[in-house]
């Protein structure tokens, strides 16, 4: 290993500090300017610290501070294998421009992350760091950064995971309309102490009516072919919406349907029990939510003007009922160019399954925006 | 600054250099250099430390350990799925004061309920502190709060609790009109299981984060093992003195030979393939003690060794019918 190579004096630790900083996250660490300046107080009292007497105690107590998952800190020792090499160059180089010099003071100036984008290769001096050429930010389209959500277990590896479930429970807590209900049966505490101390002398409680998320959601599912990849999605998406979304049971309806929403849909993802479209659509009402996950042809890439059609005809029927439906395509923006997904993206509302997406997506099937057309 | 270093003894000697309400249960526990250096951390930058790791491998017990060994008082707050982050701090008893009120008001002056006096006047007998509160309003030391299994509260709770383990440490009581501000923040563990999915990333960003592993080496399980026999031994003698000992089935060491051999078939159906929840540390001790003293005569190594079929005390490892039923009749060494 580099590290020990070295002797703790060789090397300046503040600019080791502020390079593996930089790396980590470059890398995609979600890291603040609070933890910046905790690394760089490890080194300012590292006298009284037992704990950071050598570079492997600095090393293991960054770790530490900065990693937040096992995955991140198996990433972590590369990273700072590759910022101890790149202190020890700049410590070589700034001795030899000037000796008399005192040392530069670390630049804390962070360039931006640049996530989405592959490491550049670059060698580590001082010199070429300075040179880079700056990040031009208006030519740069305007998107979220890509965020991979954590993986830990080595399964999960192989499939593309722009969402994750904790972030899923999370947008179906914003999908609510919120009702008073019922027999006022419930005591406001506050109310009645409030009335009490007004009147001066206690009479009744005051009471008030339950409230109940009234909220009413309709999940059209693609099953099998194209989507085949991303049944783990699909599943996470109902299985949230079912047991960790605040709709109490029986306001989730799920209907799977293959490639287009057709006459009938079904209700197993198995697609072995049909029923009704009309039976379904009738039962909704001005209110009712209605997403629909589907690759709409993007998996594949191909576009059919067959599907298409018929597609439009289902959004048809849709919007006679309800204004409140958004569709969810888990296949990246980036790939529905040229397939059915670009057409049916103009006539209905489409985004991009990540925490962005998906945010989007329930804004709308609550009516916080507009549907167009 | 008090730091922690993983060996009981050192903590402080004289009751002075102490907290009054100090941790004074020893917890024998065999902390990892990592791990000693990780509470450490904790403490300096006054962050929370995380632990995760599988169930039963000595996440909980550490908070424990901390405490007693640097003299302090320990609260412990269990998580549940509907706990708030105001509970933690306070409760105030709104209907308790109503009631009061009205009964000063019937009892015509006299203000005394059973051994209870009223005095609805007096907003701090409404207002309890609980573990989090209690830890902000230490003096002279702080004090180690475990918040157990965070990942099994509400989606948000830990961002909420965020605003309150920031600078200035500090929170309102609003029936008092008062604000709160810790004079030792206190140190801060928290666990988590993942049960319920990863926390959210601010939350982490804030942590000192440490993944507590299986010791799955034979010599830190006989470590473990012996840190808990001589505790024993010696909680004999400090119960005498300081009267906190309980009684342990556990006050005389196993035998050397039944100890290795019960390391070795544990360590064995760890390693088998198939089970769902892998027995852990806890599962061990807890082996490990039925097997010496649940019966007359502690267990015979060499009938550990050599024996065949469905493990003894099998009810201790295996806690899932699945487990239970591959595991029981195939672990061989």
């Amino acid at each position: 290993m580099i590290s020990e190579s070295f002797d703790w004096d060789d090397i300046n630790e503040e600019v080791l500090v502020d390079k593996a900083f930089e790396l980590l996250r470059k890398r995609g660490f979600q890291l603040g300017m609070d933890e910046y300046l905790a690394g760089l107080t490890l080194i300012a009292e590292r006298d009284t610290l037992p704990f950071v007497q050598d570079l492997d105690g600095l090393k293991q107590s960054l770790k530490l501070l900065w990693c937040s998952s096992q995955s991140e800190q198996e990433q972590f020792e590369p990273i700072w294998d590759k910022a101890v090499a790149a202190a020890e160059s700049a410590a070589q180089v700034v001795i030899e421009v000037d000796e008399s010099a005192p040392a530069p003071l670390p630049d804390i100036d962070m360039p931006l992350p640049e996530r989405n984008t592959p490491e550049q290769v670059r060698s580590e001096t001082v010199a070429e760091k300075a040179s880079s050429p700056a990040v031009d930010a208006t030519a740069q389209p305007v998107r979220a950064p890509f965020t991979p959500a954590e993986i830990d277990r080595p399964s999960d590896l192989q499939s593309y995971w722009p969402v994750s479930r904790r972030s899923m429970s999370y947008s179906w807590r914003y999908l609510r309309r919120t009702v008073a209900e019922g027999p006022a049966d419930v005591v406001d505490v506050g109310a009645t102490v409030q009335q009490t101390a007004q009147q001066g002398f206690y009479f009744q409680p005051v009471m008030q009516q339950s409230r109940f998320n009234r909220a009413q959601l309709l999940l059209f599912i693609d099953q099998n072919g194209s989507m085949m990849p991303l049944h783990q999605f699909t599943r996470e998406i109902v299985e949230t919406a079912q047991y960790e979304s605040n709709l109490p049971e029986g306001q989730v309806t799920v209907c799977y349907f293959q490639n287009v929403p057709a006459d009938y849909v079904y209700q197993d993802a198995f697609l072995k029990e049909p029923m009704k479209l009309k039976t379904v659509l009738e039962a909704c009402d001005a209110d009712t939510s209605v997403l629909i996950v589907s690759d709409g042809g993007a998996g594949r890439g191909y576009r059919r003007l067959d599907r298409i059609r018929e597609t439009t005809n289902f959004l048809r029927k849709l919007r006679q009922v309800t204004q409140r439906f958004a569709w969810l395509n888990p296949v990246p923006v980036g790939r529905w160019q040229g397939s059915s997904a670009e057409m049916l993206a103009k006539l209905v509302l489409m985004f991009q399954m990540d925490d962005d997406g998906l945010s989007n997506a329930i804004d709308v099937v609550r009516g916080l925006q507009v549907q167009r057309g | 600054m008090r730091f922690f270093t993983g060996n009981p003894d050192n903590r402080p000697q004289r009751p002075e250099e102490r907290h009054p309400d100090a941790y004074a249960q020893r917890e024998p526990y065999l902390a990892s250099q990592e791990l000693v250096t990780a509470v450490n951390l904790a403490i300096f930058l006054k962050r929370p430390l995380l632990l995760e790791g599988e169930a039963g491998c000595g996440k909980t017990c550490l908070a424990a350990a901390i405490a007693y060994e640097l003299g302090y008082p320990l609260y412990r707050w269990n998580i549940r799925s509907k706990t708030r982050y105001q509970e933690g701090l306070y409760e105030y008893d709104a209907l308790l004061r109503l009631h009061d009120v009205n009964l000063v008001q019937k009892l015509d002056g006299s203000v005394v309920e059973g051994d209870r006096a009223l005095d609805p006047t007096d907003v701090d007998k409404y207002v309890e502190f609980n573990a989090l509160g209690k830890s902000f309003l230490q003096k002279d030391y702080p004090a180690v709060v475990l918040i157990d299994e965070i990942d099994k509260a509400d989606l948000d709770f830990p961002n909420d609790l965020l605003t309150v383990l920031e600078k200035p440490y500090q929170f309102m009581v609003r029936e008092k009109r008062e604000t709160i501000t810790a004079e030792h923040p206190p140190i801060v563990i928290i666990t988590s299981n993942k049960e319920k999915g990863n926390l959210p990333a601010p939350f982490l960003r804030r942590c000192v984060y440490h993944f507590v592993e299986f010791p799955s080496k034979p010599e830190q399980l006989q470590k473990i093992a012996a840190a808990h026999f001589q505790f024993h031994e010696a909680d004999q003698e400090i119960a005498n003195q300081e009267a906190t000992g309980q009684e342990t089935p556990f006050a005389t060491a196993p035998p050397m030979e039944l100890v290795e051999t019960a390391i070795e078939r544990f360590l064995a159906v760890r390693e088998q393939k198939g089970l769902t929840k892998l027995p852990g540390t806890s599962e061990f001790l807890d082996w490990l003690r039925a097997l010496s003293h649940f019966g007359d005569e502690p267990y015979s190594a060499d009938a550990l060794k050599a024996h065949t079929g469905p493990l003894p005390y099998r009810e201790l490892l295996f806690k899932l019918r699945g487990d239970w039923r591959n595991a029981g009749f195939t672990a061989t060494s």
